[in-house]
């Protein structure tokens, strides 16, 4: 019996030892950058353009012809307080971006003379991010948004075919629309907006000559749009696209390509990595699989039983704190997939900007989207095929 | 059958205590499993079957036959002892501040032989053992074994850690380490080695300027030393904590409490500045400066769980780094900790792009006379002065336990890392501030004199084992301010004087240096432009220096003469700039280091 029971144990021990050693090792095909483009091109991944008449091709339409001097008036409106109720609240305050996104020295002109600014933006404003970093938006009167969502960056918007968390607004105009008149944002209702741009003599001159009707709010939200428009922001990973293979990181290859295989691209798609559809999220809900606890106590249904450690944690509906209670559209869960483009410009994450760590929303995308739990190694490239996403706004020669 | 279990169920205990043997020499990775598994399987095994086992047995033998075996009896009184003695390194510990961890230690190492001996005997009718058996075992149990390792090897150990980036799971949050060292933990925590980076409101400007002047990756040269952990991580930038939609504010937070509170929601949160294991798992460092040591997280000696963040599994580790602290205290103090070059690696500075020394506060020390091996009492390493406890302007030592029931050491390097930055640290908490101030006040002298009527005053550098000011001096203010006045109390003369926007007035004598550019010009804030020195008038260690004051010719003696050595840890011009940024921060006090009234004739 003794020796049978030590045959066992010996065996057991060498087949653990020797598995490793058995399974052969699957050789991974590796792509060439040509390949990996292509690839990544096949998948609808495109670049922004630089030409201006790629531009047009992409963005113009009849209904709102982009015009220099209407970008003008656009971005007038854009850095303006006045259009808000508390004339405190411009677009630009939430929307983060200097008058002159180019200007490399913003933040030593700003700190040695600090003029109307607030302390946040003293140094985030040289992010260029257009979001002002924050969990949620502080618009008139120091107001937060009520569901505590997360304000969105404004870069690149205007490619995208949903708008808001909720994917509520298609269009980009309609989105400045209900911007100006919400009343935790800007907080002007259509009137009130005319009035008081129609107090400046320089709109009144501005608008004659770029609108026939002169001012009115439909062509206030329509010279903000244009502006809007041209906020598109050029990367390291455009410019790999475009051709150039020693663009982007070998690091970053990798993450592109773990991006492609392991799925991210399902969602996050086009070009603008993101903004195309609406998913549900969490699609994978770890809290369901196993409830133990809830058979005695109503007040842990639910509990996530991956973290089971005899430390309470409160139920939540996501992998993070629930603050706001924001469910998406209809109350579903579902929500606009995010633009990835200058993610890493753009924490805090989520909704409602619960989790600051973009690795920690990389392993969360991972693990709950995708029922994968990610390396290290894997979070790192893709993290780092992230920063490749990240570029400054594009200056057109056309618009200047 | 049943009587073959039992006995391998005691292999088992024992063959699981063996092998956590020194003498055995374990790999790590298996040691800290089975010193896991030697506990809690022991405990399972013996509840579940060597206590019922044993309970029938005594019953079927001694009560029912009346049966009197000694050596059965022995084995059982040994038994007892072990589980005694067992139970208590599991729940107590053996961390060297108690006798009985020790005896526990002895009596469960040394009893587990004689127990297996006296098994022997108690099972003689299964098999006799031979007298070599018998005097083999003897032999093992007098194996040189030491219980607990009071004396420090001096491991220099050379590691080459071949990987090229750490993550934050590897980065050990300094908050596990307050369990046990609660006293240590604190000190650190209102220390300005804690409050380096992310909530160090100057350092957050500096930084952010120097990524937009010299390109954003000129910021690892700042955080190379101020943030280990986020550069090891390949992170770009330092950032800061964000509750919500507000800055949680790190300046007047007292002992971290922000670290403990996001260690909880967040227990993998990379930690900021420079942590406890930034410096404590330095495996190598040289004076060369700009952040030059080696660090070696990832291959560590880790106890089971000793990374977990659940509350359980913590505690286990805490339970079996208590149980066997040596490789915990092997993997966490080095011998090199306590030299001066291990500082050094860090408190030299030098610009990448120049090579020009921005700081040398190391080789300032290394030619001043603390700095004599010759002579062991006069010899003075950074540690002797920076992690002593000052108590009136001396150093007195501070005797005390560094682990919650560790031993009592005489004179515990405390980790306030005094230096002249009483400011930062003061906002925190007062017993830092006081160790600074005391320090500071220790450093210099002042004397006075009146020679054909020119006032001398004198300096000496008395306490400071490197130039006066040191560290970053061009954002260091140390100046004279004095004030004359003659028979009738009229100010006949006044030097060093604040103006009303708080700065220095001109032309008053300010011992620091002044960096200029290309052109010659002062750098500002922007140190990295530094070219030329443009001044420097710091006062070596040891040294005196001596000033003139022409006095008006037609003064009315007697003078009286009111001299102070001033000392401000930020100019108030880099205090305006920061605050633009954080406009909570206040404005950093005037410390006098010292005082002279003085009446001439």
């Amino acid at each position: 019996m003794l020796r049978l029971i030590l045959l066992g144990v010996l065996i057991i021990v060498i087949w653990i030892s020797s598995v490793p050693y058995l399974i052969p090792k699957k050789v991974k095909h590796s792509f060439s950058d040509a390949e990996l483009r292509e690839v990544a091109l096949s998948k609808g991944m495109r670049s922004i353009p630089k030409e201006y008449d790629a531009f047009l091709k992409l963005l113009d339409s009849p209904k709102n012809p982009i015009t220099k001097e209407k970008v003008a008036l656009g971005k007038a409106l854009f850095f303006d307080v006045n259009l808000s109720k508390d004339n405190r609240v411009s677009c630009a305050t939430c929307h983060m971006l200097s008058q002159n996104p180019h200007n490399k020295t913003q933040f030593l002109d700003d700190i040695t003379n600090p003029q109307s600014k607030t302390d946040c933006m003293v140094c985030h404003i040289k992010d260029q991010s257009g979001s002002d970093r924050l969990s949620t938006a502080i618009g008139v009167n120091g107001r937060t948004d009520p569901y505590h969502r997360n304000t969105l960056t404004i870069l690149n918007t205007a490619l995208a075919k949903y708008q808001m968390w909720d994917a509520s607004v298609k269009e980009s105009v309609k989105s400045v629309e209900l911007m100006i008149e919400d009343a935790n944002k800007m907080g002007l209702s259509a009137k009130e907006a005319e009035r008081k741009i129609a107090k400046s003599v320089y709109y009144k001159k501005e608008f004659q000559k770029v609108f026939t009707e002169g001012i009115t709010f439909e062509n206030i939200t329509l010279a903000i749009d244009a502006y809007q428009k041209t906020l598109l922001t050029r990367s390291d990973f455009d410019r790999f696209l475009d051709g150039n293979n020693s663009a982007i990181s070998e690091s970053a290859k990798r993450g592109l390509r773990n991006f492609i295989e392991l799925g991210c691209k399902g969602c996050h798609s086009g070009r603008t990595i993101g903004g195309e559809t609406i998913q549900h999220f969490p699609t994978r809900n770890y809290n369901y699989i196993i409830n133990v606890t809830g058979l005695f106590s109503t007040e842990y249904v639910g509990r996530d039983v991956a973290s089971f450690n005899f430390n309470f944690k409160e139920y939540h509906r996501f992998p993070f704190e629930n603050v706001g209670g924001f469910l998406g559209k209809k109350e579903e869960q579902r929500f606009r997939v995010p633009i990835l483009r200058n993610v890493t410009k753009t924490s805090p994450y989520f909704h409602n900007g619960a989790v600051f760590d973009l690795r920690e929303a990389v392993y969360i995308m991972g693990k709950y989207q995708l029922s994968m739990e990610l390396t290290e190694t894997q979070i790192d490239e893709i993290t780092d095929f992230l920063k490749s996403l990240e570029g400054d706004v594009v200056e057109y020669e056309e618009l200047k | 059958m049943k009587l073959l279990y039992i006995n391998l169920d005691i292999a088992f205990l024992f063959v699981t205590g063996v092998l956590q043997m020194e003498f055995v020499n374990l790999a790590w990775n298996y040691f800290r499993i089975v010193e896991f598994v030697h506990i809690f399987g022991s405990i399972l095994l013996i509840a579940l079957f060597i206590f019922p086992f044993l309970y029938s047995h005594i019953k079927d033998t001694m009560v029912k036959y009346k049966a009197r075996s000694r050596s059965g009896m022995l084995f059982g009184v040994v038994f007892i002892l072990l589980i005694v003695s067992g139970f208590y390194l599991f729940l107590v510990g053996n961390r060297g501040g108690d006798s009985l961890g020790t005896l526990s230690f002895s009596v469960h190492l040394y009893g587990s032989f004689v127990l297996l001996f006296l098994l022997g005997i108690h099972l003689k009718k299964f098999f006799t053992p031979s007298t070599a058996t018998k005097i083999a075992s003897l032999l093992v149990i007098l194996l040189p074994l030491t219980p607990y390792s009071h004396a420090e090897k001096l491991t220099n150990v050379q590691y080459e850690e071949g990987v090229s980036r750490y993550h934050n799971i590897e980065w050990t949050n300094s908050t596990t380490c307050k369990e046990c060292h609660p006293k240590i933990f604190k000190q650190w925590a209102n220390s300005n080695h804690r409050h380096l980076a992310d909530s160090n409101p100057y350092y957050m400007v500096l930084e952010n300027l120097a990524g937009m002047d010299r390109g954003e990756e000129f910021r690892t040269w700042c955080m190379g030393c101020h943030n280990p952990s986020a550069v090891s991580m390949k992170q770009e930038k330092t950032t800061h904590f964000m509750r919500d939609n507000i800055m949680p504010d790190p300046l007047f937070v007292e002992d971290s409490q922000n670290l403990v509170d996001a260690y909880k929601s967040h227990p993998n949160r990379l930690e900021q500045g420079v942590s406890c294991i930034a410096c404590h798992r330095i495996t190598d460092a040289s004076p060369k400066g700009n952040s030059s040591y080696t660090l070696k997280l990832k291959e560590r000696k880790k106890y089971l769980y000793e990374d977990a963040h659940s509350d359980t599994k913590a505690w286990i580790s805490q339970k079996l780094i208590n149980a066997n602290p040596k490789t915990h205290k092997e993997e966490y103090m080095k011998p090199l900790y306590k030299k001066s070059e291990y500082c050094a690696s860090c408190h030299n500075e030098f610009l990448p792009h120049s090579s020009k020394i921005v700081v040398s506060t190391y080789e300032q020390w290394k030619n001043s006379k603390y700095n004599t091996s010759k002579n062991p009492k006069e010899h003075k390493e950074c540690i002797d002065c920076h992690m002593n406890y000052l108590k009136d302007g001396n150093y007195v030592g501070r005797s005390g336990k560094s682990t919650l029931g560790g031993e009592v050491k005489k004179s515990i390097k405390t980790h306030y890392f005094t230096g002249a930055n009483h400011f930062l640290v003061g906002l925190k908490s007062k017993e830092h501030e006081s160790q600074s101030l005391q320090l500071l006040k220790s450093s210099a002298k002042l004397d006075s004199a009146i020679k054909e009527n020119k006032l001398l005053v004198g300096v000496t550098n008395v306490g400071a084992g490197h130039k006066l000011p040191t560290g970053a001096s061009d954002f260091r203010e140390m100046w004279l301010d004095i004030t004359v006045r003659d028979r009738d109390g009229r100010v006949i003369f006044s030097t060093g004087k604040l103006d009303e926007s708080g700065n220095i007035e001109k032309n008053s004598i300010v011992y620091n240096k002044v960096f200029g550019d290309k052109e010659g010009n002062p750098v500002g804030l922007l140190f990295w432009r530094y070219e030329k020195l443009l001044k420097d008038t710091r006062i070596d260690a040891g040294k005196r220096v001596q000033e003139s004051f022409s006095l008006p010719s037609d003064a009315k003696y007697p003078l009286k003469a009111e001299i102070k050595l001033n000392f401000r840890i930020y100019p108030q011009w880099v205090t305006d700039v920061v605050k633009v940024s954080y406009p909570q921060l206040p404005n950093p006090p005037v410390v006098t280091i010292a005082k002279e009234e003085k009446l001439f004739e």
